[in-house]
């Protein structure tokens, strides 16, 4: 589903990942991890087309991510959900709104935009929460949404970076349980945290990242 | 079709938000076409009123005294088969010393002091308004002149060349304070498209991330441009119309001479002012939001 092979990406002539290759098979949730300034965040961005990898070359879902026309990246970018800490709803609309925003943008029928994100606020539980806007929610529920907003459109691969940031360890199991509910149905998910517990004893795949080098792989 | 709704309600909302800066832009866009359109009045009526001083406007062929009456009738034909010759009138020596007589007054005594009459005959010919151009007549002079018992061919040259000028004159300058104006129209949007995508940076990258394409994104601010222009539009010609009520009727009052002599635009002209707004807008508002990177 995601394959990168030999990536490096440099930022003013500094290499912030350095001849990265690894493969995540459909269905699989993964954990990349490593110290701060690692290059976490920037693989993340290679994977969706924020950035474009200056060696080797980045597949997903059969699209050569590197080699797409700016025409063609909002079609990659449907098949990816996004959870990104600085990726946050508007403030301007609600929470319906702001979830039904990825399904208008493909142009689905109102109706079933309706129902779409009806079904997906249940599913993490906040439903009766619809017509709040976001200023007016917690950082654990405001979470909740954006997770809503990126699932909604039933992307193939779910990409989150740092999703329990600023929550507490309760709130963040609840964020991690969302994950694996949403993986089991099909998605790709990858998460890039350098909380270990977030990962340990989970028994998944966990790439170590550090200076921008793939260090090692384990198991969880 | 349904993106396109969606993005006309989106349109719809801004606008609601942003409700001050679009009414001012709305009334920059008013004011401007307003004076563009104002001078296109103004030269459309120049236009209109020179043609009409130019109705009077013709040739006079001076005919030799020893002209024969077959050369007479030979140029006289001449003359009717030439389509752009619409009038012509014969003039002979003593309908010429009439006319003299009756408008000289007192220089009546010189005009005694000859034995004869010291008149030539002549044709006025009067030409179509199409015909009026300096080159085309001059050549028309030239090849009146070659005709056997012509012996000169007279017409305002000079008068008809300034007139000329001046109406050329009049189109240039329209022509590009219509460019200017629309350049300053089209700033007018570009300006405040470009606030209201800065201000919704967030939102856009946002729409960026969801997949949303470029069109779904620009659209918004196109319509946006779209509505503003053509609400500037129709403000402008109201406007100009009031304007021009206001101003005939005092005008008569003055001069009621003019009455009926200063045109408006005809009806069926109005909508030009709302889709000249429009277009300006449109390119104002594309140009603000540029390209789009993801
Ligand atoms: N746009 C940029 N321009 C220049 N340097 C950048 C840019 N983005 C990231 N970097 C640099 O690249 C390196 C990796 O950054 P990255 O954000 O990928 O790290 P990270 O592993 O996500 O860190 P953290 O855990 O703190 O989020 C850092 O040294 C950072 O300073
Ligand atoms: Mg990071």
């Amino acid at each position: 589903m995601i394959q990168l092979s030999n990536v490096s990406k440099y930022y003013d002539n500094e290499a912030v990942l350095k001849d990265i290759s690894f493969f995540v098979d459909k269905g699989d949730l993964i954990y990349i991890t490593g110290p701060s300034g690692a290059g976490k965040t920037t693989l993340l961005k290679l994977i969706y087309r924020a950035e474009r990898p200056d060696e080797g070359s980045i597949h997903v879902a059969g699209w050569d991510v590197g080699e797409l026309k700016q025409s063609t990246i909002p079609y990659l970018r449907r098949n990816i959900g996004v959870v990104f800490q600085d990726f946050k709803l508007l403030f301007n609309r609600n929470v319906f709104d702001n979830v039904a925003l990825a399904l208008r943008i493909h142009g689905l029928h109102p109706d079933e935009i309706k129902e779409t994100v009806n079904e997906v606020l249940k599913d993490i539980g906040l439903r009766h929460k619809a017509h709040e806007f976001p200023q007016h929610l917690s950082g654990g529920e405001q979470q909740r949404v954006v997770i809503a907003r990126a699932m909604v459109s039933k992307p193939t691969v779910l990409l989150a970076d740092e999703p329990t940031g600023n929550l507490d360890p309760d709130t963040a199991q609840i964020i991690i349980k969302l994950f694996k509910e949403i993986n089991a149905r099909g998605t790709t998910v990858v998460i890039a945290t350098h909380h270990s517990d977030l990962f340990d004893n989970t028994g998944r795949r966990v790439i170590h990242l550090k200076g921008g080098e793939l260090i090692r792989e384990s198991i969880g | 079709m349904r993106t396109f709704l969606y993005c006309l309600k989106t349109a719809v909302k801004n606008l609601g938000r942003e409700k001050w800066i679009n009414i001012l832009t709305v009334l920059t866009i008013a004011v401007g076409l307003m004076i563009l359109g104002a001078f296109i009045l103004i030269t459309l009526n120049l236009d209109s009123t020179i043609k009409q001083w130019s109705r009077g406007f013709g040739l006079v062929v001076y005919l030799k005294d020893d002209i024969s009456a077959n050369e007479e009738n030979l140029m006289n034909e001449f003359f009717t088969k030439d389509s752009d010759i619409i009038e012509i009138k014969y003039i002979s020596k003593a309908l010429a010393l009439k006319e003299l007589q009756q408008t000289s007054g007192p220089m009546n005594s010189i005009l005694e002091g000859f034995k004869e009459n010291p008149l030539p005959a002549s044709f006025e010919l009067k030409l179509k308004v199409e015909a009026l151009d300096p080159i085309r007549i001059k050549l028309k002079a030239s090849q009146i002149r070659q005709l056997s018992g012509v012996d000169d061919v007279q017409y305002g040259e000079k008068w008809l060349s300034s007139l000329n000028t001046m109406t050329k004159g009049i189109k240039i300058i329209t022509a590009v304070l219509g460019s200017i104006i629309f350049v300053a129209v089209a700033f007018a949007t570009y300006s405040t498209i470009k606030i209201l995508f800065y201000r919704r940076a967030e939102e856009i990258e946002t729409l960026k991330l969801l997949g949303a394409t470029r069109s779904f994104i620009r659209l918004p601010f196109l319509l946006e441009g779209i509505f503003v222009g053509t609400c500037g539009g129709i403000i402008s010609i109201s406007g100009l119309l009031a304007v021009y009520y206001f101003t005939t009727s005092k005008i008569i009052d003055f001069l009621p001479s003019l009455k009926g002599m200063i045109m408006f635009f005809p009806p069926e002209m109005y909508p030009v002012a709302p889709l000249a707004g429009a277009v300006m807008s449109l390119v104002g508002s594309f140009l603000a939001v540029g390209k789009i990177r993801y």
